[in-house]
């Protein structure tokens, strides 16, 4: 009988806590995206993965949190649908890879470009460095100095836009669960 | 009245189609859903289908519509709904043509096709072989090549159908599949043995030493799949030398029906001499199994498709034979095949023109036989082709579809042969044996539920009943020729006035006369049994046009209806600083001229333009036609525009100052010709109403030489432009090589006298010519004369 009751009752808690959130992840090819969506998603980490072509969606169910995943491919073609993936969803994570210091600067202007849609005003942005395992790779200020040089900081203020780099070791969920709080934090703020 | 019995038979059904009313627009609002949060596989999947009705009921969307639908459809990926997803794949094939950046769902595709769910397999290869382009073909080409070779056959076949549907895009790149598609040619499944090689021989193509190789390679092999053996038939029969007659005879004992065919229809494809050769075997074939009483429809139909062979390649000395043993069978086989033999037998009439007894009574015995509407039109055409062809067949031939259509049930093809024995008919020897049934149609036809066939048919059965020549001639021959418009107005015009008189059909404008490709057009469509659009609508007449302006003149509304509005005549050439053109309007006793001036200087401005004619002395100006003076009725005027010029400003258009200065300018002579006075008339039967016109009419004849002219030909044309008549019965044009023609003329002068006219053309040197009018009005008649002289 008891049992039953804290049945009823877990349930009754689900449904108040019970929410689902919808995330893109855009960024230049090569960044990582699909290989953090698998790691976030099974905990799985694969050397050897194809470009996306196209784009990859996932669920991944975290407690009582359902995140859909729209994972875009980076390649220049792509870069163009980016926008209509991005519409109405809860947060976007744009993947740079910070090891890569040629690309940088390519990265930050499609950022912009993506920015300046006005579709997609009011929803938060996550500036995600990736690749912090290879011996180049800048850390956290490093990145937010690199990506805010052409954006200036009152640019930036008037969007809801935050740094953050995944840990050094990929297969370490730690920092990718910081980074998942951050998220479901902001993708409510956002939607209010 | 088709298209009414079809509404009423919906009506009948119920509802019909739930889909009927459905719009472009509501469809792509409702396709909103697709983009929610989450997904409702049972909302979304109606308004796909509605989606997809509406593109196969030919319904477009531009780019930007297509885009749109086809990016919110993408988001449907999230739903785990296997009806759904397929509906998704659909989709993609429809849209993928139309969309922008379609390649957005290859890696969606490309994970469904090599995914655990089967349901999803194949669809998902045809879906993306939809979107590929050649520049993707390669990213997925490790899929496809999995694909081929992959141990579920619908997936197997999906993807050896997509790489040949993608040959075309990138044969490089399929090419390289080949080994792939050699090894699905071994595979147990009939389709996919038949699908493989079908990409291989297309791979393989362009090469014939490879084709001649794999060929030699499989008919060692023996095929499991009847439709790949049928397929290799196919492929042998391109070549002439085919070494490989051992593999196409061994083809015609192979236990399926379809290989037997395939070969049969092989050997007849071949030169002629082998086939002598094959003639023994074939007939046995065919007769045994009549003979055997296995009258199934299969064996029936090979049956057929042998005797029918034999059809083909027959001796003349063997068709009565032939004919014989298709009698024994023929009404058991479907009508399909009867068509077959009906072909065959057409052929053999038209290779054999002495035959035609034995086939015209064969065709006439099928005609009687029960068959559908197909069966019997193809025998019906049939006969009229060897009608056609051969022109002492026509008598017995029109006797036998004569006899065809006292009940046949197809009104179409009644129709047609109606309107066949209403041109051949008369030609033969009694052709009143073929009124009865024209007789008999035309009575039927008073009591049909169309107005309009009811109305006409009373009409023609009146008239001729009356037994009266001249009515045959005015009212069946030659048919109304006044224009409707113009008709209408008349009549509206005439209730609303005055109407102690009787109307007058003679003061309505006659219908301009339709040239001769438009009348061609007309002909073509007539008898035929499909419709040839919606009937355009009659051209309304010059005459008609003016006619309304010039009615709103309020000097001109008390002259009558309007009789002819000449062509535009230049009275100053285009480039000199006014352009002066005049159209003549012929009224019953007056004539209006209508000047268009243009001032082409930029810095005058013309004010009080008039033209001042000087008129030939039997003219009043303002302007009436010389009373009982018709040989003065035509004439020339000098005339000379007067006008007050200012200058002024070349860009503004406003003069410099008020005071202007007055000014003329002379212009070329103006011409009242006969033809201005005269409107074509059409007359279909010129002969009947030339006997008609001679109790009835004034006669005048007279001789003349045409010195000018340099040939028949040149005669020809200049007398129908000076006369302006309505050349009948093709007479206007001459026959190559001839020195004598006569050409035959109709019209109607201003105030509706018929004018007929005969010219008798001789030449040697110069052109002679004997003219001869006849014309309700002697005074008309005596104008031509004098006129041509």
């Amino acid at each position: 009988m008891l049992a039953l009751m804290n049945k009823i009752l877990d349930w009754f808690r689900s449904l108040f806590w019970k929410e689902e959130m919808e995330l893109t992840l855009v960024g230049l090819q090569y960044s990582g995206k699909t290989t953090f969506v698998n790691v976030i998603a099974s905990g799985q980490f694969s050397e050897d993965m194809i470009p996306t072509v196209g784009f990859n969606m996932r669920k991944i169910t975290k407690g009582n949190v359902t995140i859909k995943v729209w994972d875009i491919g980076g390649q220049p073609r792509f870069r163009s649908m980016w926008e209509r993936y991005c519409r109405g969803v809860n947060a976007i994570v744009y993947m740079v890879d910070a090891a890569d210091s040629d690309k940088i600067e390519a990265s930050r202007n499609e950022l912009h470009n993506l920015l300046d849609k006005p579709q997609l005003a009011g929803i938060p942005v996550l500036v995600l460095g990736n690749k912090r395992d290879k011996p180049q790779a800048l850390d956290e200020n490093g990145l937010i100095e690199r990506i805010t040089y052409f954006l200036s900081r009152i640019y930036l203020q008037s969007k809801t836009v935050k740094f953050a780099v995944t840990p050094s070791r990929v297969k370490k969920k730690d920092n990718i669960d910081i980074t998942l709080q951050w998220l479901i934090a902001h993708s409510k703020s956002g939607m209010r | 009245m088709s298209s009414f019995k079809r509404d009423k038979k919906e009506e009948e059904d119920g509802g019909g189609n739930p889909f009927q009313n459905i719009e472009k627009t509501t469809v792509l609002q409702e396709a909103r859903i697709f983009n929610e949060t989450s997904v409702n596989p049972r909302k979304c999947t109606p308004v796909l289908t509605k989606l997809l009705y509406l593109l196969n009921q030919g319904e477009t969307l531009n780019a930007k519509e297509a885009t749109d639908v086809f990016f919110a459809m993408t988001k449907l990926f999230q739903s785990k709904d296997v009806i759904l997803r397929r509906m998704v794949y659909l989709g993609i094939k429809e849209l993928s043509p139309i969309a922008d950046d379609v390649i957005i769902v290859t890696s969606s595709l490309t994970k469904d096709m090599t995914g655990k769910e089967d349901m999803y397999r194949a669809a998902a290869i045809r879906a993306l072989c939809s979107i590929t382009d050649a520049t993707m073909l390669q990213a997925i080409e490790r899929y496809m090549k999995q694909a081929i070779v992959d141990r579920n056959s619908a997936v197997s076949s999906a993807a050896l159908v997509s790489s040949l549907h993608m040959i075309k895009l990138a044969p490089d790149v399929v090419k390289r599949w080949v080994n792939e598609a050699q090894e699905a040619v071994n595979s147990d499944n009939i389709m996919v043995q038949y699908h493989a090689l079908g990409l291989l021989y297309h791979i393989r193509k362009s090469d014939r030493l490879a084709v001649t190789k794999l060929i030699a390679k499989l008919t060692r092999m023996s095929l499991k799949s009847p439709y790949a053996v049928c397929m290799l038939v196919k492929e042998e029969d391109s070549g002439n030398d085919s070494p490989y007659f051992e593999f196409i005879e061994s083809c015609l004992r192979h236990k399926s029906e379809m290989v037997v065919y395939e070969a049969a229809h092989a050997i007849v494809n071949l030169n002629v001499q082998p086939v002598e050769s094959w003639h023994r075997p074939l007939a046995s074939f065919s007769c045994s199994v009549v003979h055997l009483n296995q009258l199934f429809d299969l064996l029936l139909s090979i049956a057929t498709l042998a005797i029918t062979t034999l059809l083909k390649t027959g001796a003349e000395s063997s068709v009565d034979r032939l004919m014989k043993q298709i009698a024994t069978f023929v009404s058991e086989i479907s009508d399909e095949f009867k068509v077959v033999v009906v072909q065959a037998i057409r052929a053999l009439a038209l290779k054999f023109p002495r035959k035609h007894s034995v086939l015209m009574n064969f065709l006439s015995a099928m005609l009687r036989d029960e068959g559908g509407l197909e069966y019997k039109a193809s025998i019906a055409d049939t006969i009229i082709t060897i009608i056609e062809d051969n022109p002492e067949t026509k008598e017995t031939g029109l006797a036998h579809l004569c006899e065809f259509i006292e009940d046949c049930e197809h009104v179409s093809l009644a129709v047609r042969i109606l309107h066949l024995l209403g041109k051949e008919g008369p030609k033969t020897k009694q052709p009143s044996r073929f009124v009865r049934e024209h007789t008999s149609a035309t009575r039927c036809c008073q009591m049909d539920s169309d107005d309009e066939v009811r109305d006409r048919a009373t009409y023609y059965s009146w008239i001729l009943n009356k037994q009266d020549k001249s009515l045959y001639n005015n009212y069946i021959l030659d048919t109304l020729q006044v224009s409707i418009p113009s008709l209408e107005r008349s009549l509206k015009e005439y209730t609303q006035g005055d109407t102690d008189e009787a109307f007058d059909i003679k003061t309505v404008p006659l219908a301009p006369v339709r040239s001769d490709e438009e009348r061609e057009v007309k002909h073509k469509a007539e008898g035929m049994l499909v419709s040839q659009g919606p009937t355009k609508l009659a051209p309304i007449s010059r005459e008609e046009n003016f006619a309304e302006k010039l009615s709103a003149i309020p000097s001109i509304q008390n002259l009558g209806p309007l009789f002819r509005s000449s062509e535009m005549v230049e009275l100053t050439e285009s480039e000199t600083e006014y352009y002066v053109r005049c159209i003549k309007h012929c009224f019953t006793g007056h004539m209006v001229l209508q000047f268009d001036c243009l001032n082409t200087l930029s810095d005058q401005l013309l004010e009080n333009v008039r033209v001042q004619l000087d008129p030939s002395e039997n003219y009043q100006i303002l302007v009436k036609f010389p009373e009982n003076d018709l040989p003065n009725s035509i004439g020339t005027f000098g005339a000379v525009l007067k006008f007050i010029v200012k200058d002024c400003d070349p860009t503004t258009g406003l003069p410099d100052s008020d005071e202007g200065y007055d000014d003329e300018y002379m212009l070329e002579d103006l011409e009242v010709t006969l033809a201005d006075q005269i409107q074509k008339v059409n007359k279909v039967n010129w002969a009947a109403a030339w006997e008609e016109a001679a109790s009835n009419s004034v006669e005048l004849e007279d001789t003349y030489s045409l010195s000018s002219m340099n040939s028949l030909d040149e005669a020809v044309k200049n007398i129908i432009q000076f006369l302006g008549l309505q050349p009948a019965e093709r007479s206007d044009k001459v026959p190559e090589g001839k020195n004598t023609h006569t050409l035959l003329l109709a019209g109607m002068f201003r105030g509706g006298i018929d004018i007929l006219v005969r010219a008798k053309l001789a030449y040697t040197d110069s052109v002679t010519m004997q003219l001869t009018v006849r014309s309700s009005d002697a005074n008309v008649a005596e104008l031509i004369t004098s006129a041509v002289g």
